[in-house]
């Protein structure tokens, strides 16, 4: 720590002075110069904060100015509230009484890592992943359907409305901007664009590229990644899409 | 409920605390009719007097008068009610004090203080507490438990006397025997505080000024810093906020003088004029008598120090089972690729399983060590095992250190901490070190080359081939690896850590309040316990693991298990924080230091204290168990290493030489050296072999609870070694003897 320096009357405005004597005379010899102002601003909001809760107090009782009642009121208030201070010695003593009469409990053999129960451990995820919101399932085989289903992520998305046959160019675009849940997730996906001709037969193969999705935010309910190229006029992806809509519900908020 | 001291008197059972005026006087009423005995009686005589019925009053004061000894005319005032309450499971002791075989011990406390003279009006509006065990609520704000232990502080006398009756005491011991002068002095630093106190209390504040600027440097120098806690407290108002102080009120501060001189001091306070300050003497303090020869000064400043006095006898007189728990026999098979040094001459390779000599050495049952199932332990796992025989093959290796042979230390340099590095840990097997800082993070290090791994992500996991042989290093991610791990969880310093014995967990406590768990497996926390609502200043694993210490600034030390999320037991009775906690050996005692500047032990089984140790003039910041299990080595601010024999309680030896606290107390593993760290950048190294030899222990000395100590501190010490401006935070013998510390670099 660095050594005390007293300030020289001259540069030091009285009050930090007087705190250094404070210091001084309950036997604090080293400290970073910045404790007195910190110890100033500490005393200049207790006071004003004590000050304030009397005047409360004094004109609650209707008096005319604040007098040393109230500030005590305030003082005993304020203690409570802040500055709470160990349990007295009787109370710890009759609570250890109390504990140290019963007996210790057996142990468990071979009982793995011996934690308590998981509630109140920190074990637990302290996130929770949203679902994606349902897609309209379409008819026309002819439409793909993402079959990528990173059940997390969610977007809220645009959804991309896929009912219609009609040519609309499906982007999920949301999926590529932050996911809400998932930070640090990042995957690109396009959607193929389905061709004007709904009822052309050929619909271009899609174009998934690119799924970076980091393994470790995977948890055991979400389907991993297939990126298997949709084969067009594909057979029906509705079972996969069940299994999508399933997994989707275990995440429902 | 507060049943608050426990059967403070041999009266009938305690009466619950009323805690109003009105409650009071009613339940006054009830205790008065029911039970015999003279509190009961003080008890009606007060209700009478508040019910203003005067006459009933008196005729009962003058048949009570022929009860007790010298019943004064005087009224009985309130002050004795408080008196009554006096302080806890030490009342006994007002048998013993006054000698009288009587249970009437109550009686003839009140009997004395009704020679008291009329309290001022002041204080009588203060003191109008309902008697009983523990005085009741003032009329005034305060809270029924705190007002509770300060009224006890009523009026003994003229204020402005208090000046006089002090300096007629401090004239009477100087003036007696140099035999008797030293142990009589000890009564001075008591004496003072509670004068003084009771002079804050009862609002004479300039009278209390005057007396501490007259006495305050009579005192000891030990006691400096009390004192000058004590010159911030004016008002009565200061005293509620101070645990500390309130405890050392209610607690007696114990005394121990020869009975000669006691019987001169008896003497003396017991005629007339004297009589305040046999009172205050009666109420405060316990005074402890043996037979023998008055201690010297010398005897006698080894032993005080601490805020509460000197341990009674009786303290130290429970049994200790302080021997080792029986290692488990097994085969250590001899595996020869670790043998490359010892096959240097080329000496034919031999396969011979080696039995276990630790375990095998006394078929007996040590009558010291304690039986292997009084507290629940773990089971030995595998893991354990293995641990244990990696454990005995370094033991074959290890170096027989002596006042010849002195160990190397290996010094580990905290860099850049900028006096953040508060804690710090090294592993049984030296392979880690974890350093707790100021900025609330829990550092790992490995030591070793070998790197910190942490286990595989579950995807990961799923991945590998479970079946394979080294499958346990398979799950370990080595992407991830490095050679530091910080761990982030605590909001606040970290003041304590300490790893498991078999290395999976490391425990981290906190100025937050909380004692945290970490995987070393995953590198990630698991639990927090919290119990402690104020800072927890050191915690420690049990040498067996599953349990753990941790004691902290709300005067407790608790022992957790880690599959429980509240404390198994609560040791309550340090009247000041709670500063270092460590298990002995055998994981069946706890010690822990304090800052009121004594170090207690205490039972795991029913969480009692079994030994009191005082000396210590600062509060206590290391303590060291000898590795047989019979000696505690404790550190404290004031410099001084105590050597204390748990077996009988008493204090053995006494090291000098450090000019700066001792923060770190090691023994080597045999227990042949003494290991110090401090303040002032110095390691000492001791012999402890020759400090704990020829211990005469004979009856005297376990009678009178001290012996002679030799001023061999410096036959004792076997080296000094100065770091270059690094205080030495931590010291941690390797398996092999030799010593490594632990300090963070500060730069002036």
């Amino acid at each position: 720590m660095e050594a005390a320096k007293m300030a020289s009357p001259k540069s030091a405005p009285k009050d930090a002075q007087v705190m250094a004597q404070i210091l001084k005379d309950m036997g604090i010899t080293e400290y970073e110069p910045r404790v007195i102002n910190q110890m100033l601003e500490f005393a200049y909001r207790y006071v004003t904060t004590i000050l304030e809760d009397a005047k409360i107090y004094s004109s609650h009782a209707k008096k005319s100015s604040v007098d040393a009642d109230d500030v005590r009121l305030a003082i005993q208030c304020r203690t409570d509230q802040s500055f709470t201070s160990p349990p007295p010695r009787d109370f710890l003593l009759d609570i250890a009484r109390q504990k140290n009469q019963t007996p210790l409990p057996l142990i468990k053999p071979y009982s793995g890592p011996r934690l308590p129960p998981d509630r109140y451990c920190l074990t637990a995820p302290n996130y929770r992943l949203k679902s994606l919101q349902k897609k309209v399932s379409s008819t026309a085989g002819r439409i793909t359907v993402p079959r990528l289903s990173v059940g997390a992520v969610s977007s809220r998305p645009s959804t991309p409305t896929l009912g219609t046959p009609s040519a609309q160019t499906v982007s999920v675009s949301a999926k590529v901007g932050a996911p809400v849940s998932l930070a640090g997730q990042r995957f690109t996906v396009q959607i193929p664009s389905s061709q004007p001709a709904g009822k052309s037969a050929t619909p271009t193969t899609p174009t998934v590229q690119n799924v970076l999705i980091n393994p470790s935010l995977i948890g055991p309910k979400n389907i991993l990644i297939t990126t298997n190229m949709v084969p067009p006029g594909a057979a029906d992806p509705s079972p996969l899409k069940r299994k999508h809509e399933d997994d989707d519900d275990y995440d429902a908020l | 409920a507060r049943s608050a001291h426990t059967a403070p008197s041999p009266h009938t059972a305690p009466a619950p605390l009323p805690q109003s005026a009105s409650a009071a006087s009613q339940s006054e009423a009830a205790r008065a009719c029911g039970g015999s005995g003279s509190s009961t009686l003080v008890a009606v005589l007060q209700f009478l007097r508040r019910s203003n019925l005067r006459e009933s009053e008196e005729i009962l004061r003058r048949e009570a008068r022929l009860l007790g000894d010298d019943l004064g005319a005087a009224a009985l005032s309130p002050a004795s009610a408080g008196l009554l309450g006096g302080s806890g499971s030490d009342a006994d002791s007002g048998e013993a004090l006054l000698g009288r075989g009587t249970g009437a011990a109550a009686v003839a406390v009140a009997g004395n203080v009704a020679t008291v003279a009329t309290s001022s009006p002041g204080v009588a509006a203060v003191a109008a507490v309902p008697p009983g065990k523990v005085g009741g609520a003032v009329v005034v704000e305060d809270q029924p438990d705190v007002s509770a232990v300060l009224s006890a502080y009523n009026q003994q006398g003229d204020p402005t006397l208090y000046e006089e009756y002090y300096s007629g005491l401090k004239h009477f011991i100087e003036c007696s025997l140099d035999c008797h002068r030293a142990e009589l002095s000890q009564l001075f630093y008591p004496l003072f505080v509670h004068m003084y106190l009771e002079l804050v209390y009862n609002q004479h504040e300039s009278e209390a000024k005057s007396f501490f600027e007259r006495f305050h440097g009579d005192q000891e120098c030990y006691y400096q810093d009390d004192l000058r806690v004590l010159s911030s407290l004016t008002k009565k108002e200061h005293m509620k906020g101070n645990e500390t102080m309130l405890d050392f009120r209610t607690s007696k501060f114990v005394l121990r003088i020869s009975r000669d001189s006691y019987q001169l001091l008896k003497r003396h306070l017991q005629e007339k004029q004297n009589n305040q300050i046999w009172n205050i003497v009666q109420e405060h303090l316990y005074i402890d008598i043996f037979d023998g020869m008055p201690r010297s000064k010398q005897q006698i400043d080894a032993m005080v120090g601490s805020l509460a006095g000197e341990a009674k006898r009786e303290a130290n007189k429970a049994k200790v089972f302080f021997g080792l728990l029986k290692e488990p026999e097994f085969d250590v098979p001899l595996d020869d690729e670790d043998e490359e040094g010892e096959n240097e001459e080329g000496k034919p390779k031999k396969k011979k399983p080696k039995k276990d000599n630790v375990g095998s050495k006394s078929k007996k049952q040590d009558p010291n060590a304690p039986p292997q199932n009084r507290i629940p332990l773990p089971e030995l796992k595998d893991s354990d095992k293995l641990d244990k025989v990696m454990n005995m093959k370094e033991a074959a290796r290890r170096v027989r250190l002596g006042p010849e042979c002195l160990p190397s230390i290996c010094f580990y340099t905290f860099l850049n901490a900028y006096q953040g590095l508060t804690a710090v840990d090294i592993t049984d097997d030296s392979s880690m070190i974890v350093g707790g800082f100021a900025d609330s993070t829990v550092r790992v290090w490995s030591v070793t080359p070998k790197k910190l791994r942490s286990v595989k992500t579950a995807a990961d996991l799923s991945l590998i081939d479970k079946e394979s042989d080294d499958v346990l290093e398979r799950i370990m991610d080595e992407k991830t690896a490095s050679e530091l791990k910080i761990l982030y969880g605590h909001s606040g310093p970290v003041y304590g850590t300490s790893f498991s014995p078999d290395r999976n967990y490391l425990l981290s406590c906190s100025e937050d309040g909380t004692v945290r768990l970490w995987s070393l497996q995953t590198f990630t926390c698991l639990v927090g316990y919290k119990g402690h609502n104020y800072p927890v200043w050191d915690t420690q694993f049990s040498p067996y693991g599953y349990y753990f210490v941790s004691g902290g600034h709300d005067r407790v030390a608790r022992l957790w298990a880690t599959d429980h999320y509240q404390p198994l037991r609560i040791f309550a009775g340090h009247l000041a924080d709670v500063t270092c906690t460590r298990f002995h050996p055998n994981s069946n005692y706890i010690a822990t230091g304090s800052a009121d500047r004594t170090i207690r032990l205490w039972d795991v089984l029913n969480g009692n204290c079994v030994r009191i140790f005082t000396g210590h003039k600062g509060p206590i910041h290391s303590l060291a168990f000898s590795p047989n299990g019979r000696f505690l080595a404790t550190g404290a601010t004031d410099g001084r290493v105590l050597l204390w024999d748990i077996g009988h309680g008493l204090m053995v030896g006494e090291l000098k030489g450090h000019t700066d606290t001792v923060y770190a107390l090691r023994f080597s593993r045999d227990g042949e050296i003494l290991a110090s760290g401090s303040m002032d950048n110095t390691v000492r190294l001791w012999d402890a072999v020759k400090a704990f030899e020829d211990l005469e222990t004979d009856d005297f000395t376990t009678a009178t609870g001290h012996i002679n100590l030799p001023e061999n501190s410096q036959d004792l010490l076997l080296g000094t070694y100065m770091t270059k401006s690094t205080p030495v935070v931590h010291l941690h013998f390797t398996r092999r003897n030799l010593l490594l510390a632990a300090g963070a670099y500060s730069s002036q």
